[in-house]
């Protein structure tokens, strides 16, 4: 594959930013425009079923999705035994920016991520594509502001003719999924994209979780304590999924207690991503079209938005990195050493 | 007037000369071995001494004859400069460098950024050639009141890049002491393998009848990877953790907020070139494909969010999208 | 590139179609494809050549490769049996026709004589039926299937994804045919009674354009319509023209060149010249493929040499670069040892990687 290994050189490891059981992250440059990107080296033929599947979804996914507020594939090679994602440099995230409490949150910043985050989604969506991982950790920020969506390793098409097939429902972080998934469900939509954003959106505002609970059945109990249980009316035949239980009876408390600094407009939008029949929740394109986001304050331009930079050390690279660019190395000298007739 | 500011970084020095006298009392170093002279708000020098005699009881005017400002005890100053004229300059410097602390980046181009620095050197010229000087303060007093927090932003920014900067130091400092004591001991285990090593071959010779050679070579292979599995060289510590380097946390004062826009991409999805019909309208789609999913008996459908009309709406774009495309042609 | 609907070309929007890979990277001439197989072949008769020399000179003067419509006509073979395969699996539609894509894309970049396409075909099916949220276990998967052990479809994964570019995103024709035959209920006046009977036509004729080039050359829509086209030519031109009704006659005349490569390259390939074409592949497939051959071994010990070295000097140059440290001095015998991994997981929920 001589594109493949033009490829693999033209991208430069730098140092080692982050490393996991599925992956390693590096920080690299292109040889040539020097453009800073993070290249992540997922490492193929540990899963006895070939492929594992969290890859080809990225790559399936990235692959085709162009836009501003989505995360880009610049490119994909492959070496021996690792498939090596580029992706754009992106080394701050919303979930560090929520931490760092020395940040004060103006309203304007905060309607300015949500809408960043709208927008990535209702791309995804209108490409037929579900998330199903949003959570600040999975939402970047570069370093103009620009809120990227990223990670789609759970991501899936949805709305194909074959109704009959089942979606899994252990998907999403349980902080941030929706009570159709808690409760088993197998046929689902963009909905569950869309409560993800509802408690991004209480997690901006109270710089904390907003439903944390540490099981899946302690998650459901923190959700109906937050939001009150629903009714056969609010929510039908939710009763019959797979999953449901009864929680108990709690009651519906205005969201306004809680979230006292929001504007009125700002919890109509955030009661809207909390509706509990899937179908009725409000969609991405609905959002980005909410009173919301046209109310004053502007939303803050991004350039201006609070900033984090990461606290993880880079480590140098090691023999054991140089891996795929040797292989190439070698390969190339062999076909020319044979091609030399 | 102004109030002395001083060097943040700490690192100047003061000015000392062997011939220093006091203009006030006369005395010189060889009458005071540790005759210190301190420079006042309106850049006279005077001993430490005379300071004490007349500033002790409160404020009174400077002993230089022809000057007569009101000064303080406290104002006074040690000395950095030889010269007295660039003492004042660097003080009224420093002094304006807080006061207009604008940075490029406050700026929408280039252009504007260089009137405003033409127009603090001018203010800054005026002040050390005491030229216009009421007016200049005014115009001083005016900015302060107009820019009050952009310059409170800056000065904060300011600050944090200076003590950033201290803490890189010590960190590099304490990383390269910490490598130093790790080779330290790495030495010292090494020789203490080396006479390992020696009294093991030493041993072996004396009670074994094995080759002699082999035996310095094996012993020799063994203290390797004893020392191998040793050496884990911190390599981390080597490279400076470059990626936290403080990033410019202050806003960029310039950009404008926008108001919102719903849609910042141009990709056309097609939905407007088809009229969607949904399962519950009165003559929705003939489809037996989907009769199950519409009747929903358990009503698993409905309570999941599963929206039959997506499914739909999905195969109605790709029938309409690129319809009108042109091959390539042919002749490529 | 279309056009706003106020009929004025003055907002060009790119459709979503435009920017997916198929269009961007999978979209070629009939001439282009040809001239791409053709060197694609030649290329690949060189190389092999040369390998038979090196393997013992002379060799390869005898050997009769395969010209480039020779291995598409193999390939053909096994795109017709992909779809008894799927059925055998009860995989929907839509694997067995991004398997078929697959197949076809594959062998743009390779040769038959370096890759087999039963094979393959095998790991598209796998492939396909992963990228399309249907995957199935290894294991279950080769026990169907006679004389097939999990290596021998594991093995070619990889270099499937790599020669398709990484880019699993099929758009399909049949998914079109279906959005047209509900759009068309839409129209006023349409005979129900037929339409249902042409539909099941229509989608034979979908099926059957999988053997030949066109998804390669036009849009999935367009062959759509030209399979509805020719089951119902007047309901399919009425659709067209209330759909692009400024370019109804392009669109017409693209319709009517896919009708002609339908017609001439859907027909199953000829039996016995497939055979004889297989026959001759035993001899001239690449010596350095086949597994324990004279030179797949000599391949392989030299890339291992040449990985060896490589190895010991990038650990050299990574030693020397310590060294520059002054603070340390001479240690002999210090070999570099990698460190350990760190225990953060980048990813703390990896355990679903489900449906």
């Amino acid at each position: 594959m001589e594109l493949n290994d033009q490829t693999m050189r033209s991208w430069i490891k730098e140092a080692k930013v982050g490393e996991g059981t599925y992956a390693v992250v590096y920080r690299g440059r292109h040889a040539v425009t020097g453009r800073p990107v993070a290249i992540k080296k997922i490492k193929i033929g540990q899963f006895k079923d070939g492929l594992d599947m969290s890859a080809i979804r990225e790559v399936k996914y990235l692959r085709e999705l162009q836009h501003p507020n989505v995360i880009e594939l610049v490119d994909v090679f492959s070496a021996k035994t690792n498939l090596n994602l580029v992706l754009e440099f992106l080394d701050s995230d919303l979930e560090v920016v929520i931490k760092d409490r020395s940040h004060v949150f103006l309203p304007a910043d905060i309607k300015s991520w949500m809408a960043m985050t709208l927008r990535g989604l209702e791309f995804c969506h209108r490409n037929w594509i579900l998330h199903r991982d949003l959570k600040p950790n999975n939402l970047l920020i570069a370093s103009d502001g620009q809120l990227k969506i990223a990670d789609f390793g759970l991501a899936r098409d949805f709305a194909d003719p074959n109704p009959g097939f089942k979606m899994t429902w252990q998907v999403i972080t349980r902080w941030y999924r929706p009570p159709e998934l808690l409760f088993g469900c197998r046929h689902y939509s963009t909905a569950v994209d869309m409560w993800s954003v509802g408690t991004i959106f209480a997690e901006l505002m109270l710089r904390v979780p907003y439903m944390a609970g540490d099981s899946d059945l302690d998650q459901i109990k923190t959700i109906f304590r937050a939001l009150g249980t629903p009714t056969e009316e609010e929510w039908p035949g939710h009763t019959k999924l797979p999953n449901y239980v009864n929680i108990g009876q709690f009651p519906k408390s205005p969201l306004n207690l809680l979230f006292t600094a929001a504007s009125s407009e700002a919890l109509d939008l955030l009661a809207k991503c909390f509706i509990y029949e899937p179908r009725r929740r409000i969609t991405a394109k609905e959002g980005l079209h909410h009173p919301y986001f046209f109310a004053l304050p502007h939303p803050t331009h991004p350039s201006k938005l609070p900033k984090v930079a990461p606290t993880t050390k880079a480590k140098p690279l090691q023999v054991d990195d140089y891996e795929d660019d040797m292989q190439t190395e070698i390969k190339t000298t062999y076909r020319e050493k044979r091609d030399k007739v | 007037m102004h109030t002395p500011v001083k060097d943040p970084t700490g690192k100047t020095t003061e000015y000392r000369d062997e011939n220093d006298t006091c203009p006030v009392c006369k005395s010189d170093r060889f009458l005071n071995k540790n005759l210190r002279l301190l420079v006042s708000p309106c850049y006279h020098r005077m001993c430490e001494g005379c300071i004490d005699r007349i500033f002790t009881l409160g404020p009174a005017p400077c002993p230089i004859p022809g000057c007569g400002t009101i000064l303080r005890k406290m104002q006074f100053i040690h000395q950095t400069f030889e010269d007295l004229t660039v003492e004042k300059e660097v003080g009224v410097r420093r002094r304006i460098a807080k006061e207009f602390n604008k940075r490029r980046q406050d700026f929408q181009d280039l252009r504007s950024y260089n009137d405003y620095l033409e127009m603090v050197e001018d203010i800054t010229f005026n002040l050390i050639n005491n030229i216009k000087v009421r007016e200049t303060e005014e115009l001083i007093e005016k900015n302060r009141r107009e820019n009050a927090a952009l310059i409170e932003l800056n000065i904060q920014r300011d600050e944090r890049d200076v003590s950033s900067l201290q803490e890189e130091e010590a960190r590099e400092r304490r990383d390269r002491e910490q490598r130093a004591a790790e080779l330290r001991m790495m030495e010292e285990e090494e020789k203490f393998e080396k006479e390992r090593e020696k009294q093991a071959i030493i041993d072996g010779l004396a009670t074994s009848n094995t080759d002699a050679d082999r035996l310095v070579a094996k012993t020799r292979a063994e203290a390797a990877k004893r020392s191998q599995a040793r050496r884990r060289p911190d390599i981390s510590n080597l490279l400076s953790s470059s990626t936290t380097t403080s990033y410019n946390n202050t806003r960029n004062t310039f950009a404008k907020d926008e108001p919102h826009v719903p849609f910042t991409d141009d990709w056309d999805d097609c939905h407007d070139r088809f009229s969607l019909r949904l399962p519950g309208d009165q003559s929705p789609y003939y489809d037996p494909t989907t009769i199950e999913v519409r009747k929903d008996v358990e009503g698993k459908y409905r309570a999941g969010g599963y929206m039959l009309e997506e499914v739909w709406e999905r195969a109605l774009r790709s029938a309409v999208m690129a319809l009108d495309i042109t091959p390539l042609p042919e002749d490529e | 590139m279309t056009v706003s609907l106020n009929g004025q070309a003055s907002v060009v929007k790119k459709s979503l179609y435009e920017g997916s890979t198929q269009f961007r990277h999978w979209r070629f001439s009939s001439t282009s494809l040809a001239k791409l197989r053709a060197s694609q072949n030649a290329d690949a008769v060189a190389k092999i050549r040369n390998a038979f020399e090196d393997d013992s000179p002379g060799s390869s003067s005898t050997i009769q490769f395969l010209s480039a419509d020779e291995e598409y006509l193999l390939v053909k073979l096994y795109i017709s049996k992909i779809s008894q395969l799927c059925a055998h699996f009860r995989f929907p539609e839509e694997v067995e026709a991004t398997a078929v894509s697959y197949l076809k894309r594959f062998y743009l970049r390779n040769t038959v004589m370096d890759y087999h396409p039963k094979n393959v075909m095998l790991t598209a099916i796998f492939l396909a039926a992963k990228t399309s949220n249907h995957p199935i276990g290894i294991e279950q998967y080769v026990h169907s299937i006679p004389k097939t052990k999990p290596a021998d479809v594991l093995d070619l994964e990889f270099l499937v994804a790599q020669s398709l570019r990484f880019e699993f995103t099929v758009w399909h024709a049949h998914r079109a045919l279906w959005g047209i035959w509900l759009d068309v209920q839409t129209i006023s006046g349409f005979n129900q009674a037929t339409l249902e009977d042409e539909y099941g036509q229509a989608l034979e004729r979908v099926r059957a354009s999988r053997m030949t080039d066109a998804e390669l050359i036009f849009t999935p829509s367009q062959i759509a319509l030209a399979c509805l086209h020719s089951v119902s030519p007047d309901l399919a031109e009425q659709w067209a023209n209330l759909k692009s009704p400024n370019t109804a006659d392009a669109v017409m005349e693209t319709i009517s060149r896919i009708q002609e490569i339908i017609d001439t390259q859907s027909g199953p390939p000829d039996l016995a010249m497939v055979k004889d074409i297989d026959r001759r592949l035993k001899i001239c497939t690449n010596p350095e493929k086949v597994v324990g051959s004279k030179a797949y071994m000599a391949k392989q010990a030299e890339i291992e040499a040449e990985a060896a070295r490589k190895r010991t000097k990038k650990a050299e140059g990574l030693r020397a670069n310590m060294e520059r440290d002054p603070f340390a001095d001479d240690a002999p015998g210090a070999t570099l040892v990698p460190t350990e991994p760190q225990s953060a997981a980048l990813n703390p929920t990896r355990d679903h990687r489900m449906l």
